[in-house]
């Protein structure tokens, strides 16, 4: 898995590619996510365009991030969900947990227009 | 001239975490060998990442002495898959209903939900040897 980030309107938006299955590929995900939250980045966008597939260990990520970014007054978002992914995200009951947009753009958007100093 | 394709391949790998895109490489590689649809590699491959990783992490606790073992059996109508660890076993029985209420959020313990919801067949036996085999078995026509 290899990840690349990058930020539109203090959104950080991570961006995986290929598959989440465990491993020490699948921490740095993790680590990064929460990274963002020491660094107080607490508006998180996961684009999952170019995940081929993930397994337990990779919702377990996602709902990690999450929480840790709700109990800090944040949240972790969903853009792109590919068909594989919103398939685990219904038997596991996860799509009522996580709020997933069609787009990077709509997920960056929901978030809304930061505050100006 | 081509090698005949083997019904049966097996892979012995170390208890480390790291080893598990070897799992799936060597897993994904026989599918497609097998001309099994790309539709249902996918499913096969998560299965059998969730069994592998809990071969590593639960059954044989990191213990890079102990050996996971994955088998893979194709018919014309179907695979098998095993995975064998070295470890205590467990009850599958009383894993906790991923699904529940307080349950919903906790970071583990979704995996074998994951492997029963996608797969046809899923059973646990003891070997022999000691350690725990987990079987599944998937039919090879496309959904």
């Amino acid at each position: 898995m290899q990840l690349t980030q990058r930020e539109e309107n203090g959104v950080a938006i991570l961006q995986p590619k290929g598959k989440i299955m465990g491993g020490p590929d699948a921490t740095i995900l993790r680590e990064r996510i929460h990274d963002l939250v020491t660094d107080s980045h607490l508006k998180v966008v996961i684009d999952l365009a170019k995940v081929d597939w993930m397994n337990s260990n990779g919702l377990g990520i996602l709902i990690s991030g999450m929480t840790t970014l709700r109990d800090n007054n944040g949240d972790l978002k969903l853009a792109n969900v590919t068909d594989k992914i919103q398939s685990l995200l219904t038997i596991t009951k996860l799509v009522s947990v996580f709020e997933a947009y069609e787009s990077v753009d709509d997920a960056v958007a929901s978030f809304g227009t930061p505050a100006r100093d | 001239m081509t090698r005949p394709l083997e019904d049966f391949v097996r892979l012995v790998i170390p208890s480390e975490p790291k080893r598990i895109a070897e799992a799936d490489e060597f897993v994904e590689t026989a599918l497609r060998d097998h001309h099994v649809p790309e539709s249902l590699i996918s499913d096969l491959a998560i299965a059998t990442t969730e069994l592998v990783n809990n071969a590593i992490i639960h059954g044989n606790r990191k213990d890079v002495s102990k050996t996971v073992t994955l088998s893979l059996q194709f018919t014309s109508k179907d695979v098998t898959i095993r995975v064998q660890d070295q470890g205590n076993g467990f009850e599958p029985d009383r894993i906790p209903d991923p699904l529940a209420e307080e349950n919903l959020l906790k970071e583990v313990g979704r995996g074998i939900f994951i492997v029963r919801s996608l797969m046809d067949d899923l059973t646990f036996e003891r070997a022999p040897e000691g350690g725990m085999v987990v079987v599944l078995r998937k039919s090879l026509d496309s959904p």
